[in-house]
């Protein structure tokens, strides 16, 4: 390959002239000729029959264009598993599930007319904990279970409340167990925390009184996936819906699935054609769109004197909330690898994804491996002690390596975790001595991609030689149109600031899987990167005899074709098009990039020979100091080193290892979505939900690692995810090595810490 | 109840006539369609509408807009210099200040306000200045490297 003009070097976002003068307008931001405004009305019970919805005096309330409940929008949703409908029918499941819905000229009138409708219930028993949700005898919250629509992977209903249950099965563990030296048993705790984008959810749905067409309007993650679930609700052909995607102001998984969209599409029934926008405020936000699962883990593990681990045996509760959305495939792609990124001959895994009447999990930024990791690398620790060995050399003695054949069946290539296990503990200094009342602690973690999926991306060139990338990624603010600009702009030889990348609107933009799973980079990648070469290869066909040469004997280089041997013979890209199609011609091309399938995920062993297109290592560490008259720790110093495989813009990597580390420590420190005994969030806000802010956070020294991975483009792998997964358990394991003991529940506020501190203080007294 | 109120919005004078309950924020993006300024909370906790009002910075979800006769007002929409970037818009393109882009505006004009006061501001004084400020993509860690950045060249600009 030639040498990399932009792949590989610290480019500047190509959206950010926009994001710094507030002309880049969001969702949030977004006004529509002729719109109504909409409003929902949330339940206020946490599971209960609706007895009766009076809805008498909204309707008549001046300048209320529509009042609606679930029987106006008699529709059924969901990813996986079809339990959820567009508005509560019958039931509600949760503190926060809309139940009734407005449309109004403004938005004073239609919060005033909310305000009026009346809802009857009746009362329900209802489960707050995953692990009391499925215990025997728990009464279902979704009686109609069985007969739900559901993906052939879904394997639910073994346990009341259950809608999938993972299992793992390699070798025998209790052989395993049998076999080891020393066996250790811990359970851990993650709690419910929210994604907390700053910019809240909102959805503008218009539906065509002439032709029946529907125009959601909507800062979605993943707009083809979500077209896809609409048209199968409303019984209507794909071709019948359009997303329009305007910019996203953060997302971290919250904005995939329909959540505020359900309330704008079933309003946009009723409003004889006129748009109408539904913004949810910080409230609303927090209750009733999507948060990250709590989890609860038992983990178990046989280990040799000289540290060789034998067996693991884990079970996971996943809470999943009051509907399904993305529980089946969290608890599949959590549980997998929960054990792990270590060689074990022996493993037994069991994950349960367990309905609650609390708000609905969803994908989170990592998709189930922090909490994994929480248990698995803190009990790694604790055996290191057990066995008094440097936790560093316990996970040298085990990490995977290239050519390993994983426990679940896959055999390894790309490895990059023990360069990251080195460099990270290396960054605090791991070998030197530790200073008194400072610990050390650190975390490892693999990360697999959704696969398989498809990417297709199309790539144009003008007559004035500029480029313009058709791509459905969505810029969620990871990145993502500096990545494809910089890859069309390499393989086309043309200044990034020619590219263009084309807004997102799925009646243009050719299909895209989501963008999730840290899986664009890998996958869009690859789709532009093709796209590109075959229009390069395209305009060298027509060029050839423009310049009197043969295909082979022509180069490309900043905008321009030219003769290898002459370069001074040269023809400008736009020259060549504007010669062959005159001014308004183009030059286009299309490619579509999917991941080899492999055999299907097997539902008895778990095993699979091509769980992911690629995986992400990571390791992170933390120093910190603990007052253990306050119970509060101070974060000294964080590394995280990254396995990205190649880093096709360092500064955008550097960029998502911060972003991700500072989201993990938030998750470490102090965020939890504190739901009460009565299914109450108590701090659906900003003062009461304490995200990290300027004055929170360590030194953050982010490491890149680069261990190539062979199909993707120039070697890339992803990195979106992992940035949060190791922070908590590397924070857990310094916290612990500081003040000598462990503390296994999620997250360690002063609070904790100080009662953790007392309790043990008595317990040697 | 309406009121009659007269304002210097990014240097233009305007007379308005608006609900004197209405908060700025909504008075800005939803009468004057100037969305630049966003809504993160609309309780006062995430930063994200701040504006400066007489040379201040503060949280326009706070403030009515019947308390804003005379008032001189400044949003992210007038922080250019002609067609010039501000230095602190320049520092956070160069640097990777933005991800998302939803709370750059209030990080923009809250920096601004700090550097109009300290054009010397210690990596400390910087991060408590932003401490009202919510960023759930960066780190704030190049938000603070940007700021240092502008001021560096605004001091340079000033000998």
């Amino acid at each position: 390959m030639s040498e990399l003009t932009v792949v590989g070097k610290p480019v500047t976002r190509v959206d950010v002239d926009a994001k710094v003068t507030g002309e880049a307008i969001y969702g949030y931001d977004l006004v529509l000729p002729n719109m109504l405004y909409g409003k929902a009305v949330f339940s206020t019970r946490p599971h209960a029959k609706i007895k009766r919805i009076n809805t008498e005096k909204a309707r008549s309330y001046p300048g209320i264009v529509a009042v609606i409940t679930g029987e106006d929008a008699p529709w059924t949703h969901g990813e996986s598993i079809k339990d959820k409908p567009f508005l509560a029918r019958g039931k509600v499941r949760y503190i926060g599930e809309p139940v009734a819905a407005v449309a109004a000229v403004d938005e004073d009138t239609a919060q005033a007319a909310a305000a009026l409708i009346e809802v009857e219930y009746a009362d329900l028993p209802s489960y707050f904990s995953p692990v009391e949700a499925c215990a025997p005898g728990a009464i279902p919250i979704h009686e109609d279970f069985a007969s739900y629509r559901k993906a052939e992977f879904i394997v639910g209903g073994s346990m009341p409340n259950v809608c999938e249950h993972f299992k793992l099965r390699t070798g025998d563990v209790e052989r395993g167990f049998k076999d080891a030296d020393l066996i250790l048993e811990e359970r851990y705790t993650v709690p419910t925390i929210q994604h907390a984008a700053m910019e809240p959810h909102s959805a503008h749905a218009q539906v065509d009184p002439v032709t029946g067409r529907l125009t959601l309007w909507v800062a979605n993650d993943a707009p083809f996936r979500a077209l896809h679930e609409i048209a199968e609700a409303l019984g209507l052909p794909n071709e019948k819906i359009r997303l329009i995607n305007p910019l996203q102001g953060g997302g971290f998984g919250s904005k995939g699935g329909l959540k505020v969209e359900t309330v704008a599409m079933a309003l946009a029934y009723h409003t004889q054609g006129r748009p109408v926008r539904v913004k949810f405020n910080r409230q609303e936000t927090f209750i009733s769109t999507l948060v990250r699962h709590e989890c609860t883990v038992y983990i178990k593990s046989g280990v040799k004197k000289d540290g060789t681990l034998v067996a693991r045996e884990m079970v996971l509760y996943w809470g999943g909330g009051a509907y399904a959305e993305k529980s089946p495939t969290v608890c599949i792609r959590g549980s997998l690898p929960a054990p792990g990124p270590y060689r074990i001959p022996h493993v037994k895994v069991d994950g349960y994804a367990v309905y609650t009447n609390k708000p609905v999990s969803g994908a989170f930024r990592g998709y189930g491996i922090p909490q994994g990791a929480w248990a698995c690398e803190q009990h790694m620790d604790e055996l290191a002690l057990r066995l008094g060995m440097d936790p560093r050399d316990l996970r040298l003695k085990n990490i995977f390596v290239d050519g390993d054949l994983s426990y679940w069946g896959e055999q390894l290539h790309s490895v990059g975790l023990k360069e990251t296990l080195v460099k990270a503990t290396e960054a605090i200094d791991w070998d030197k001595p530790r200073p008194e009342g400072i610990g050390r602690g650190f975390a490892c973690i693999s990360k697999p991609t959704r696969t398989p999926t498809t990417s297709s991306a199309a790539v144009y060139v003008d007559a004035k030689g500029e480029v313009t990338v058709l791509a459905g990624t969505v810029e969620i603010g990871q990145g993502c149109s500096t990545i494809l600009s910089q890859v069309a702009a390499e393989e086309l030889k043309v200044p990034i600031q020619q590219v263009r990348m084309h807004p997102l609107d799925t009646d243009v933009i050719p299909f895209d899987a989501s963008t999730t799973s840290s899986r664009s980079t890998y996958h869009m990648g690859n789709a532009v990167r093709l796209s590109a070469i075959q229009a390069r290869e395209q305009l060298a066909e027509i060029a050839s005899p423009m310049l009197e040469a043969r295909k082979e004997d022509l180069d490309f280089k900043n905008g321009r074709v030219f003769l290898k041997d002459h370069p001074q013979m040269a023809l400008s890209l736009g020259e060549v098009i504007k010669r062959k199609f005159g001014p308004e011609g183009v030059v286009r091309a299309d490619a579509s990039y999917c991941y080899e399938i492999g055999k299907d995920l097997d539902l008895e062993t778990g095993h699979s020979d091509h769980a992911s297109a690629f995986y992400m290592y990571a390791t992170q560490a933390a120093e910190v100091k603990v007052d253990t008259e306050t119970g509060k720790i101070k974060l000294l110093r964080m590394s995280a080193a990254h396995d990205v495989g190649k880093a096709i813009n360092p500064l955008n990597c550097a960029a998502q290892i911060e972003g991700g580390l500072a989201m993990g420590i938030g998750s470490a420190l102090h965020e939890e979505l504190v739901v009460d005994d009565q299914g109450k969030v108590r701090n659906p806000s900003f003062l009461d939900y304490h995200l990290v802010t300027s004055l929170d956070l360590p030194q953050m020294i982010p490491i890149i690692v680069e261990c190539s991975e062979p199909e993707g483009p120039y070697g890339a792998k992803g990195l979106g995810e992992p940035g949060l997964a190791p922070t908590p358990a590397a924070i857990g394991n310094a916290v612990a090595n500081a003040i000598g003991f462990r503390i296994y529940d999620l997250p360690l506020t002063p609070e904790r810490v100080y009662w953790a501190i007392k309790k043990k203080g008595k317990e040697a007294a | 109840m309406k009121k009659q109120i007269n304002i210097t919005l990014n240097g233009r004078r305007m007379r308005l006539e608006v609900p004197a309950h209405r908060l700025l924020l909504d008075l800005l993006r939803d009468e004057i369609a100037l969305t630049g300024t966003k809504e993160g909370c609309g309780t006062g906790d995430c930063g994200a509408c701040t504006v400066l009002l007489n040379g201040k910075p503060v949280n326009s979800c706070l403030i009515l807009s019947g308390e804003l006769h005379g008032a001189d007002i400044v949003t992210i929409e007038g922080l250019k210099i002609g067609p010039e970037f501000h230095p602190v818009q320049k520092a956070f393109i160069q640097d990777g200040g933005a991800q998302c882009g939803y709370c750059t505006p209030g990080m923009l004009m809250m920096s601004k306000a700090l550097l109009d006061e300290n054009l010397n501001p210690t990596e400390e004084d910087i991060r408590f200045a932003l401490s009202g400020n919510l960023c759930r993509c960066t780190g704030y860690a190049k938000i603070i490297q940007a700021v240092q950045d502008a001021a560096a060249e605004l001091r340079a600009r000033n000998v």
